[in-house]
């Protein structure tokens, strides 16, 4: 367990209370603005139901030069949190310092200190080259000309697209296009780096270039780094410490390794298996009622990665010759089994009570998250 | 303000302007629009004029308008509402645009001041809109014997600039709604119908009534026409127009001002809202 020293350590990002709510949209038809609430519905708009809460009461400390893992599925909090930060999203309630400037009252000197990359298809002007896109954007940074041409040729250069300046992002691919983003982000060099998402729809190979040019910001630069993300491989292999946040709350907050030990080696049991039938994940917990958390993970059997069948919790181990007769039963092809080698995946499963994963790490749990 | 502050700030209004000139460049169709949507536009206006008054010009025209050359009046209606046309559409689809572009949260999110970048819009509508006012002179001079002397050049450019400073606010405060409502075309139309009426662009405003006249004289429109037709038509210098430029002035400062506010307001009430991306 890492223990915070608060008075040896500088914090580059803390939040205190941090909430955020926000009003569900009704649709009410095409002619229902001209249809008048019922009783019912005026309480229920009243009432909790309407409202979801992406951040409920969020206090994290992030030292100067750490990475920090966001992990948590989609609807978590993650954007919300890091448009707070950025200052694009207004809090309801508490605060966040970052850099030693408060977002709700220092916002200029907040969004000097940071940069900020989202994942996604859109963030840049796809009509614009290169150049052009970081030239604008320098200027929205108060750069000198001079300096942010030359910042620009530096920048380009590190992501190895120089070469390709003075085309139009059109003619880009996706991974291109997402290290121009990062490339903006750190235009003006700032202290602190929010990055959400980062290699959302990216292949393999432009993830890993992604991934190490973050891990390098971080050790060489000592940029201090929120990363958001529902990876689990980045937050469990790249970050110093991870933060599990589930439906705006922060349930853990430790290294990935102390996190693990949050699962005892009884209480975890993994079999992986080819394409389990419908009802099977149902069929097991009846048969295992004693046992936490069973949850059956879709693999994708076509890229030779086979489902999986996680079972957290007191006796879980007591079970495995339960689970194998059943599948058996069934006729379904175990692949293997793995019995109290606890991941981050299973510490996330169990901290938030279930919530499924696929393979490659995007969570399946509902909610909203502001768009 | 200090020197290096100006300058960086100067830096973000060029940037903007240049920002959407290439953005313009990218769609060469625009061009095929701007080289004939003038001729389209402006034509039927006059053709209108020669058959409501029997020719190019009219004693009973000049009774209501002070002028009897029906396609001079035309001419400056038609040239200064491309102003309008701009302001109106322009700012509120640039701020939708940086949205389904999903650039805004990007501009929103850096420590600049918004008036520059809001500035750099209002500038390069302008500078779209003086090609297509040009476009419009150039057919007018061509084809319609209009004559420009170079002694009303500049007072003209003086007014001109009155009214787009006003007509900035107006769009301030359509680019504050698009922020909100992310749609606030509709809203432009209908103004734009509002200008029409109330503003002496097609006729003078004599032809209205006179609870109408009033609506008028709101609109910078109005006192810009009046002041460019003084000058062009009736011949008359700058300092005996000094009551339209002044109540252009105070019309000016008025919208601008509500237009920040209603930009601020709105970028403050969108941010706590939550729905500063969506389009």
């Amino acid at each position: 367990m890492v223990h915070i020293d608060d008075e040896h350590d500088t914090y580059s990002i803390q939040t205190v209370n941090l909430t955020k709510a926000f009003m569900k949209k009704r649709h009410k038809g095409i002619f229902g603005f001209l249809r008048k609430n019922t009783e019912k519905e005026k309480s229920k708009k009243q009432s909790s139901e309407a409202v979801t809460i992406a951040l409920d009461h969020v206090n994290l400390k992030i030292r100067a030069g750490e990475l920090f893992g966001l992990l948590g599925p989609n609807g978590a909090g993650k954007t919300t949190l890091v448009k707070c930060l950025s200052t694009i999203l207004i809090p309801d309630e508490g605060t966040a310092i970052v850099n030693g400037y408060d977002v709700l009252k220092e916002t200029t000197m907040v969004r000097a200190s940071i940069g900020l990359v989202v994942g996604g298809e859109r963030t840049l002007y796809w009509k614009l080259t290169a150049t052009d896109n970081l030239m604008y954007f320098a200027s929205l940074y108060k750069m000198p000309r001079a300096e942010a041409k030359n910042r620009v040729n530096e920048l380009l250069e590190m992501m190895g697209l120089l070469d390709r300046a003075d085309e139009r992002l059109e003619d880009y691919s996706t991974g291109m296009r997402q290290k121009i983003a990062i490339a903006r982000a750190l235009l003006h060099n700032p202290p602190v780096l929010l990055l959400d998402e980062p290699t959302l729809g990216l292949d393999p190979t432009f993830s890993r270039q992604i991934r190490n040019q973050i891990q390098e910001l971080c050790k060489d630069e000592g940029k201090t780094i929120l990363l958001a993300t529902h990876y689990m491989y980045e937050a469990d292999e790249m970050c110093d410490r991870v933060a599990i946040i589930n439906n705006g709350q922060i349930v853990a907050v430790d290294t990935s390794n102390q996190l693990k030990t949050m699962v005892r080696e009884k209480e975890l049991v993994e079999v992986a298996c080819v394409n389990p039938p419908l009802g099977i994940e149902a069929e097991l917990k009846a048969l295992c009622s004693d046992v936490d958390i069973i949850t059956l993970i879709h693999g994708d059997e076509a890229q030779g990665k086979p489902s999986r069948i996680k079972m957290i919790g007191e006796g879980a181990e007591a079970h495995i010759g339960t689970v194998i007769d059943a599948l058996r039963k069934r006729k379904v092809q175990i692949t293997s089994l793995n019995i109290g080698m606890p991941t981050l995946e299973d510490v996330f499963i169990k901290l938030t009570g279930g919530a499924k994963l696929t393979e490659g790490g995007e969570a399946q749990l509902g909610g909203q998250e502001a768009q | 303000m200090t020197q290096s502050s100006l300058r960086s700030n100067y830096f973000v209004v060029w940037n903007e302007i240049v920002k959407n000139i290439k953005f313009l460049l990218a769609y060469p169709i625009v061009f095929v629009f701007w080289a004939i949507f003038p001729i389209f536009w402006f034509i039927p206006f006059i053709l209108q004029g020669q058959a409501l008054v029997g020719g190019l010009s009219s004693q009973a025209f000049a009774q209501i308008a002070g002028t009897p050359e029906f396609i001079p009046f035309v001419v400056i209606g038609s040239v200064l509402n491309s102003y309008v046309l701009s302001s109106l559409y322009g700012m509120g689809e640039s701020i939708r645009r940086e949205a389904y572009q999903g650039t805004l949260d990007y501009v929103l999110a850096s420590p600049c001041n918004k008036s520059f970048i809001l500035i750099g819009k209002a500038v390069s509508e302008s500078l779209t809109s003086t090609i297509f006012a040009l476009s419009q002179l150039a057919i007018s001079i061509l084809f319609f014997g209009i004559a420009l002397t170079v002694g009303v050049v500049m007072p003209i450019l003086f007014i001109l600039i009155l009214l787009i400073l006003g007509l900035y606010g107006i769009a301030l405060m359509l680019a504050a709604l698009s922020l909100r409502f992310k749609q606030a075309h509709d809203l432009a139309h209908t103004l734009e119908y509002v200008f029409y009426l109330f503003s002496p662009v097609r006729y003078p405003v004599e032809s209205l009534p006179l609870w109408a006249q009033a609506v008028g004289k709101l609109l910078p429109l109005t006192y810009a026409l009046i002041a460019v037709r003084s000058l062009m038509l009736l011949k008359q210098g700058i300092a005996a127009l000094y009551i339209e430029v002044l109540v252009l002035l105070v019309i000016d400062t008025a919208l601008i001002l509500i237009g920040f506010y209603l930009f601020n307001w709105m970028e403050n009430k969108t941010k706590k809202s939550g729905i500063i991306s969506q389009y």
